[in-house]
């Protein structure tokens, strides 16, 4: 996660990226892990070199458990590669668990500025899109309510407010993201498509493989930790095909 | 670096905030619950140590009540620290954000009420004439050593309870014995010489002696206690710094 300053570069680059997670088949204790001494281990992504350009809407697909998670996960920081070197430029916000970290006994506001410091906000950013993310949520009439008092389509309209609203340079989707009714769904779809044409970057894991060819152009197929295929929308074909399977 | 530093202050307040007002929220006394504690304890421990003191303390109910009010926020903040992490898995899973502010806020909001017990404190013992104007500067390295002390250790366990959850019930188990192996109850003067050196083990002894020494005038810690307490006190922040940042990078691969 080192911020670069020259322009022009990879909004992403993955050098030599392996994951490797320790089998816990137990709530892990000391004395578990005295008397079995090393772990089970098990390598989630190996040798991954990736790089993303600026502007660029990447769909990662393939079977479960082929370390898709893994890959984004590295990439927005939440967790660390075991070896190899991860570059990011520019913010990243996934769009993906979007009522983490709400607070229940806080109000719609307070939230609002707890979430939006978690995604990397600073406060005065947050004053001056708070209107604009609440008019976005449409929870005006509730905003200096408790958050438990809120609906759970309220409480998923409020995460992708803030988080549409911190301004990233990478974003990044899972699956087809339905977020609240038939209306507030068009108006996200509306929302992302506004980050399609300020050409931000785009990272889509999905199985509904309709939704990737709809949005992105360059495909990576990703299957038992490393990248099996890295191309064009013809991967897709090739994909339901089962090739990779 | 400024901009990353704001960021981190700015998040750890709304953190604190987060912590302060959802933890008195639907009781009714609130605040009040703040002196009740300390209060009842005080009273309690003072009614049945004075049977078994030899040589009884002066102003024992007051000196009695800074020593809880420091041990309420010393074991307050690691109880509810060392399972921070765990318990907040939902925002470790959800952004890259400083892991430190979460265990560090729930000393912050602790410590607010701490200080706010310790001002309300202050109106009566001024009038033990007790305090002079040095009392400040034994009351102020007290809650230094105090916070310093309690930072250190609950990133240490913060860190730790991660991958160990024992260490969840073994911080439990040890803050029960941990409350007799500081001088709070009775008088450092009682401890036998041959046992001393366990005390200087034990960080809490000078912060303890040296908040008793500014509030009621009890006997100050000696410099072989003060200067074996600080070293303590700075190699466990070292530890609990050191580790806390290298584990911090993958507390998502066990939450």
């Amino acid at each position: 996660m080192k911020p670069s300053t020259t322009k022009n570069q990879a909004a992403i680059k993955l050098v030599g990226v392996s994951k490797k997670y320790e089998i816990h088949h137990e709530k892990p204790t000391l004395v578990e892990k005295f008397v079995k001494g090393r772990n089970e281990t098990f390598w989630a992504l190996r040798d991954i070199n990736l790089t993303i350009k600026k502007g660029e809407r990447v769909g990662i697909i393939g079977p479960n458990g082929s370390g898709k998670t893994t890959l984004l996960k590295i990439i927005a920081g939440i967790t660390t590669p075991t070896s190899g070197v991860v570059e990011t430029n520019g913010k990243i916000v996934s769009l993906i668990d979007l009522e983490a970290g709400f607070h229940p006994d806080l109000t719609g506001e307070q939230n609002i500025f707890l979430n939006g410091m978690l995604l990397g906000m600073k406060k005065g950013e947050i004053e001056d899109k708070l209107d604009a993310i609440i008019r976005f949520a449409d929870i005006k009439q509730f905003i200096d309510t408790p958050l438990y008092t809120y609906s759970s389509g309220m409480k998923l309209r409020l995460g992708f407010s803030i988080a549409v609203h911190s301004d990233p340079e990478i974003l990044m989707l899972d699956e087809g993201l339905s977020v609240g009714d038939a209306d507030f769904q068009k108006k996200s779809w509306e929302k992302i498509q506004e980050f399609f044409r300020k050409k931000k970057t785009v990272l889509i894991a999905s199985h509904i493989l309709e939704y990737i060819q709809k949005t992105c152009r360059r495909i990576i197929i990703v299957g038992k930790g490393t990248i099996a295929e890295d191309g064009n929308q013809k991967l897709i074909g090739r994909y339901q095909r089962g090739d990779y399977v | 670096m400024t901009s990353g530093m704001q960021h981190f202050f700015e998040l750890l307040f709304a953190m604190t905030e987060k912590e302060l007002r959802a933890r008195y929220k639907h009781t009714v006394f609130g605040f009040f619950w703040l002196v009740a504690n300390p209060l009842l304890q005080m009273l309690i421990i003072g009614f049945v140590f004075t049977f078994f003191m030899k040589e009884p303390i002066l102003y024992y109910n007051y000196y009695l009540f800074v020593g809880l009010l420091a041990w309420n926020f010393f074991s307050l903040s690691l109880a509810k620290a060392t399972s921070s992490i765990v318990f907040e898995r939902s925002l470790i899973k959800k952004a890259a954000f400083p892991r430190e502010v979460i265990p560090i806020s729930i000393l912050l909001s602790n410590a607010v009420h701490f200080l706010a017990a310790l001002v309300l404190y202050t109106v009566p013992v001024a009038f033990l004439g007790t305090l002079t104007p040095e009392s400040i500067l034994y009351i102020l390295s007290g809650l230094l050593l105090l916070f310093a002390f309690t930072i250190g250790i609950s990133l240490l366990t913060a860190a730790l309870n991660v991958r160990f959850r024992d260490i969840n019930f073994f911080v439990q188990a040890l803050l029960i014995i941990w409350f007799y192996a500081t001088p709070i109850v009775y008088s450092f003067s009682m401890i036998p010489y041959k046992f001393i050196w366990l005390w200087r083990l034990n960080p809490l002894t000078s912060v303890v002696q040296l908040l008793q020494h500014g509030f009621v005038g009890a006997p100050p810690p000696g410099p072989a206690m003060l200067g074996s307490n600080i070293v303590a006190t700075i190699t466990i922040c070292a530890v609990g710094v050191l580790l806390f940042k290298n584990e911090s990078k993958n507390f998502d691969d066990w939450v």
